[in-house]
């Protein structure tokens, strides 16, 4: 200690000494002995002086942690002001970084995630210095080697650290001497007032003082530009002023003059954003043609969307809807002066284009781009509903804007239908999917019945409003939006009259509406924009019930092949749709597909994540803050949420209608064929469990059900599963609970086949019609069904009605010995390879290109399956994947059953095992979709019936194939590993 | 190898027959020292156990005069045990020496489950032994075996070649072909003699009952199959596995082994083309090999040890399902007989 204490008075600044004695003395006590309260003065003496040797006295001081954390990073700060005045890049260097680790305690112990002051201030001292240094080439040349390395490694970590904080710094920079959180609580008032009340009082105020301005005549911008800050303080006085003035007055170079200024000031700092806005919209008013009114509008909505710098938080709700209006107004504009052309290749310094008058003949360029304005609308609008606290009556209030935004949709796409730019169509178009895609029947009906309830009231008054609109029921803001802009401004000098209609026209279906926006899409679209539609068209269709024709759509665009290469929230929208598509099957009572559709979701254990409803808590590692903004970016808003416990209820009692029968057929070797990995899981869980007490959550419920149904009790198991509350949530609660009890019924039937039959010589129809309480037809098939697929070594006996049992299940024995000839035979196989690799046959090389050309296949898929996604055309490329498809599933498929015995030789990697059994278990389920869609073979009975019948057929070929697979797997291996983690 | 292979004969009879001296080397073992392994072993049975074997060696004879056992180990931690392991067999050597027993230690014992004791562990403990003792043997009793009237008891040494052979640890295809090992070089089995005290003998004789057959020899005619096969072929399986794992292991080594060839070949290739064009505009050339290159970095190739090993297990499960199932063949054909009558 002493020592320490020593070399340290000797040289103030060994980092690593430093660093030693700051971690001692966090471990010590606030007031400890000697040595702690020398570490502690030393802080003090540092902050005021640095040479002076003052540790002798150790002073003791009793100081909070808060404070204590805060008085080191300000020493940080302080050694950094030094070090930059020696341009000591190197010590820099460590300071930042100590700097930051400080930055950490500090946030641990004040428990908030605002940045202190303290340290803003620091990057951004060292930001300015930094750039100065840079600036400066000549210095830059003179540094020592290992000071310009600390430099250059400054540079880039400084820019790195600096983009977190960006807010933080602008707000510093823009204010440098406040206090950081009044500060904090002005800029909050400043956004609330921008929102609420800019515009009844603050327009008079600019008017005023444009006018004033424009009264000095050209007497400086700067004057100008102090006057808007003065004239906005006594707003009172001005108020007559303004009046006084005659709009008329203003010319429209005056109008462009201050146009320019104004868009000059955008961005700066110091600018008032809200302000801004104000100017400009006043400046619409006094605009002399539609065309330059059209310019001015355009860039007020550019100032609205400004309003709100953050990437996080949404745009003030009010704000919103007057951009919503405005970009209507922008449409009316358009509509009226059809020789007016928006378009963002635009010269914007076409002097005087917009000088032309509404009588011009000739087309009119104006910059602007409708489509861009509409879909930041859109993502304003998905922002605040994820930000907004689904709870609340806010949160309704919000969602019932939702036909504002879909009138403005369908307005700007009949213009740019209009224009024919389909390509914008089809944005346009998928944006408005997007807002009706998850809606089922009745909720669409709802949202309709609002509109016109809105509509009918805003006929009548229509007309008698010009330039602003306003929906009755709008809240009492955007009545006093309205109200102020018709008193107080002047009128507006280009009346805008309203062209484009004001309500939404949805069709009664929203099958539909959907129908007509996807089909617009499908022609026009990008390969983004179809692939969203498709999965949306997809979810659609599965919440109305139609199962098969969700399905079919899903395996015919081949979406599931292609998806990974997708962007994340395409990803998100394909789980979601599978969820869906899921539930949609377990309604149909089909459970295999169902389970197909949602083991893969569940596998990773990672649901919410993957369906973007809640950040799920992982315990390995930790997000960066980085990752967790970017991840609640991604979060769906709550009124699209699927229900999870629905969707687990679901997913775990289809993994067990399945899995029970499964794990009773295959009792001799249980770990044998897994289908359900997640559900196993559990259930091994639940069994190691000393006391299970009564069921409280779904799982719980489930586990006690596949108790009850392995023993054979299914009344109890059906009782259990129908005691779900989750069941009240579904449409069709009665058929689904009746579905439920037949099914436990079939596979207690099943199951208790399985396991007893061998114990039974001869079985009676009536004795198990009675057990199960299922009607003789049922039994009847469900016997022969297993009879035929040799499950169940038996035969009728009709006269007597009753099974008779060929006992002629292997003994243990038996059952080894086979196991133990499916070992040699992969033995000898690989075997033969190896000897094949040394006497030169290429048994290796063969084995690498194997891999090779399955690789390939999966490219081919997913690139044909991007081509066959243009359902216009391309039968050709279609047919390709298709086979392509066919062999790989063929093939893996074989593989399920193989894979599964094998497991133990080839699972020496237990985690990949895991991941191919996962691959092949969703590849099996893909197959199981295809065989039984009889429309899917139809479809394509003409073109690619070959490939498909002899691929299962040739089995010995695909035997081969498979096995030759064994390690050409390994690359779907990390190709499935991938796959979870691609979706997301 | 005398006793195991003549199953067939009662531990007395086997015993006599043995006393014909073998040529070559040979353990021999006393009477008591055999009844006090199997007792030890089959006392713990499901545990499996270790002792010390002590006595002298004589020419081509390794006489074991006597044995004690190693305490079982309990679920303590290791070093604890280990410590006390010595201590206890320090202070056992100490004991016998002072009431003058033979305490020479020759090597130890070992009970077998099934015969799966083919494993590096049991080679490593060899190593141990070899360093102090020139001459030491391990004797491997499997009791379950033992059960079906057979006296499964063996003598084991490791080959000499193999143990020079591992001391270098390096168990590469090519090398094991120089020394020109194949699995079954890994251990030597001795035969084993079991030999009386001639007072012994006759106290034996003295003691054989009249009745024509022992419990041994109706233990022999015991007709269940099952379970023993069952055991075998869940080894076999298990056995398989490992060495499929083996298998992809070199698979994995030879696809790695022939891209880096491959690359090699580009690699060289590119560097001709290059000093061709060197040589033409007069410039040095460079060298053709690149050790800094990381495709030149030899791969290490696996070790061959655990497939030879594994392979030495599944022979001896193969001969004890072969063995048994020919035993049990004949005693069906004998009850089928029997039946007849």
């Amino acid at each position: 200690m002493e020592s320490r204490f020593w070399t340290h008075q000797v040289s103030s600044d060994t980092e690593s000494d430093d660093d030693q004695s700051e971690v001692d003395e966090e471990e010590a006590p606030i007031v400890g002995d000697g040595g702690t309260g020398g570490a502690g003065s030393k802080y003090l003496t540092r902050a005021s002086l640095s040479d002076s040797d003052e540790s002798d006295e150790k002073q003791r001081v009793v100081r909070s942690a808060k404070d204590k954390r805060f008085e080191e990073m300000a020493v940080t700060t302080e050694q950094m002001k030094n070090q930059m005045k020696i341009n000591d890049w190197v010590q820099l260097q460590e300071s930042f970084d100590r700097l930051n680790k400080q930055l950490e305690k500090v946030i641990r112990v004040t428990e908030s995630d605002t940045v202190p002051r303290l340290y803003i201030k620091g990057l951004v001292m060292l930001e300015d210095f930094l750039a100065q240094t840079l600036a400066n080439k000549e210095a830059k040349k003179k540094m020592s080697s290992s000071n310009a390395k600390s430099l250059n490694y400054m540079k880039q970590k400084l820019k790195k650290n600096n983009k977190l904080y960006e807010v933080e710094i602008e707000k510093f920079r823009l204010n440098p001497e406040s206090e950081a959180d009044a500060e904090q609580e002005d800029e909050d008032d400043d956004d609330l007032d921008s929102g609420g009340d800019f515009s009844d009082e603050e327009p008079v105020a600019i008017a005023g003082g444009y006018s004033d301005s424009d009264e000095e005549g050209e007497e400086g911008e700067e004057e100008g530009e102090g006057g808007w800050e003065t004239k906005k303080s006594k707003k009172d006085s001005m108020m007559d002023k303004q009046f006084k003035r005659d709009p008329s007055e203003i010319s429209w170079d005056m109008v462009d003059k201050k146009l320019k200024e104004i868009i000059a000031a955008r961005g700066r700092k110091g600018t008032d954003r809200a302000e801004q806005v104000e100017q400009l919209s006043y400046l619409a008013r006094v605009a002399k043609t539609p065309a330059q009114k059209l310019e001015v509008m355009v860039h007020v909505v550019s100032a609205q969307f400004d309003v709100n710098p953050s990437l996080n938080t949404h745009m003030p709700i009010p704000v919103w809807k007057k951009c919503v209006q405005n970009v209507l107004i922008i449409l009316d504009i358009l509509a009226q002066y059809p020789n007016i052309i928006m378009d963002e290749t635009s010269d914007l310094e076409m002097e005087n284009e917009t000088q032309k008058g509404a009588d011009h003949d000739g087309p009119i360029h104006v910059w602007g781009n409708v489509v861009a304005f509409l879909e930041r609308i859109d993502d304003e609008l998905f922002k605040s509903l994820q930000c907004i606290d689904p709870h609340t009556k806010e949160y309704v209030e919000r969602l019932r804007d939702e036909p504002l935004f879909m009138v403005l949709a369908q307005n700007v796409q009949r213009y740019v239908e209009r224009l024919y730019d389909m390509k914008a169509a089809a944005r346009v178009a998928l944006r408005c999917v997007e807002h009706v895609y998850y809606k089922p029947q009745e909720v669409y009906e709802a949202m309709r019945k609002l509109a016109e309830i809105r509509a009918s009231p805003d006929a009548a008054t229509a007309e008698t409003e010009a330039a602003a609109d306003g929906d009755d029921d709008f809240d009492e803001e955007a009545k006093h939006v309205k109200l102020p802009a018709e008193v107080k401004g002047p009128p507006s000098f280009v009346v805008t009259p309203e062209i484009v209609p004001r309500t939404p026209s949805f069709p009664n279906l929203s099958r539909l509406l959907m129908d007509q926006l996807v089909g617009t899409i499908y022609k026009h679209g990008d390969e983004r924009t179809k692939a969203r539609a498709m999965l949306c068209d997809i979810y659609h269709h599965a919440i109305s019930d139609e199962f098969h024709t969700a399905r079919d759509l899903l395996l015919m665009s081949h979406l599931q092949d292609s998806v990974q290469h997708m962007d994340i929230s395409t990803q998100i929208l394909f789980n979601r749709a599978m969820a869906q598509l899921g539930l949609c099957a377990f309604q149909a009572s089909l459970v295999t597909e169902a389970h197909g559709c949602l083991s893969e979701l569940y596998a990773s254990g990672r649901v919410k994540e993957l369906l973007a409803q809640g950040v799920a808590q992982s315990r390995y590692h930790e997000k960066n803050p980085e990752q967790e903004k970017l991840e609640r970016r991604r979060q769906m808003p709550f009124h699209m949420h699927i229900n999870l416990e629905l969707l687990e209820a679901v997913h775990l009692i289809c993994a067990m209608l399945l899995e029970v029968p499964n794990m009773a057929a295959n009792a001799h070797d249980i770990k044998r064929k897994l289908i359900s990995k997640p559900f196993r899981r559990l259930l091994d869980i639940n069994e190691r469990q000393t006391f299970t007490g009564p069921p409280e959550n779904v799982r719980d419920h489930v586990m006690a059900a596949t108790h009850a149904l392995g023993k054979g009790t299914w009344q109890k198991a059906v009782e259990v599963i129908q005691g779900l509350d989750v069941w009240k949530l579904l449409t069709k609660r009665d058929f689904v609970l009746e579905m439920l009890k037949s099914k436990i019924q079939e596979e207690a039937l099943r199951t208790y086949l399985f396991t007893y039959s061998s114990f039974y010589d001869a079985l009676s129809l009536d004795q198990l019609m009675t057990m199960f309480e299922l009607p003789e037809a049922h039994v009847h098939s469900i016997v022969s069904k297993m009879m035929i697929a040799e499950e169940l070594h038996a035969s009728w006996d009709q006269p007597t009605r009753s099974i008779v049992t060929h006992n002629v299940e292997p003994s243990r024995l038996q059952a080894l010995a086979a196991q133990f000839a499916e070992k040699l035979t992969v033995l000898v196989e690989s075997n033969e390879r190896a000897f094949d690799a040394r006497t030169g046959g290429g048994g290796l090389e063969g084995m690498s290109m194997g891999r090779r050309n399955k690789d390939g296949q999966d490219y081919a898929n997913v690139a044909s399956g991007r081509r066959g996604g243009d359902f216009s055309g391309g039968n050709r490329d279609r047919q390709g994947s298709y086979s392509a498809y066919n062999s790989g599933g063929g093939r893996s498929n074989y593989g399920t059953g193989r894979g599964g015995q094998s497991r133990g030789g080839r699972g020496n990697a237990g985690g990949s095992g895991y991941y191919r059994d996962q691959r092949a278990g969703q590849v099996g389920a893909r197959n199981n979709l295809g065989y039984q869609s009889t429309r899917y073979q139809d479809a394509y009975s003409s073109v690619g019936r070959t490939p498909y019948q002899t691929g299962p057929a040739s089995s010995t070929g695909a035997n081969r194939g498979a096995q030759a697979d064994a390690t050409g797997r390994m690359v779907s291996l990390t190709h499935g590993g991938t796959r979870p983690s691609a979706h997301f | 190898m005398t006793t195991t292979s003549t199953p067939m004969r009662s531990f007395a009879q086997a015993a006599s027959a043995e006393e014909i001296a073998v040529p070559s080397r040979v353990v021999q073992i006393d009477g008591l020292v055999a009844l006090k392994i199997i007792k030890h072993c089959k006392e713990c049975m499901p545990a499996l156990v270790t002792g010390q074997l002590l006595g002298l060696d004589i020419g081509s004879i390794l006489e074991v005069t006597n044995c004690f056992p190693f305490p079982s180990r309990g679920g303590e931690e290791e070093e604890e045990v280990e410590a006390d392991g010595a201590n206890y067999q320090l202070e056992m050597m100490r004991c016998l020496r002072e009431v003058n027993v033979d305490n020479n230690t020759v090597g130890w014992y070992q009970s077998t489950y099934m015969g799966s004791f083919q494993t590096v562990e049991l080679i490593e403990t060899f190593l141990n032994y070899q360093e102090n003792i020139k001459r030491c043997v391990c004797i491997i009793y499997d009791p379950l075996r033992s059960g079906q009237g057979v006296l499964a008891l063996k003598a084991l040494k490791l080959s000499d070649s193999f143990m020079e052979l591992y001391r270098t640890q390096v168990f590469t295809g090519e090398k094991l072909r120089e020394k020109n090992m194949t699995w079954k070089d890994i251990f030597e089995e001795i035969p084993v003699k079991i030999s009386n005290s001639v007072l012994v003998s006759a106290l034996m004789t003295e003691l054989e009952s009249d009745a024509p057959a022992s419990q041994c020899d109706f233990d022999r005619l015991v007709l269940s199959t099952n379970p023993f096969m069952e055991k075998n072929l869940e080894f076999l399986i298990e056995c398989m596995d490992d060495l499929s794992m083996e298998q992809q292991k070199f698979q994995y080594y030879y696809r790695n082994l022939s891209r880096q060839q491959v690359q090699q070949q580009s690699w060289l290739q590119k560097r001709r083309a290059e000093n061709v064009a060197r040589r033409l505009s007069g410039e040095e050339l460079l060298p053709e090999e690149d050790p800094s290159n990381p495709i030149f970095k030899t791969l290490p190739e696996p070790s061959r040890l655990d497939s030879y090993l594994i392979t030495n297990q599944i022979a001896n499960y193969c001969g004890q399902v072969n063995g048994f199932a020919g035993q049990s063949l004949s005693k069906m054909y004998l009850m089928d007989a029997f039946h007849q009558d």
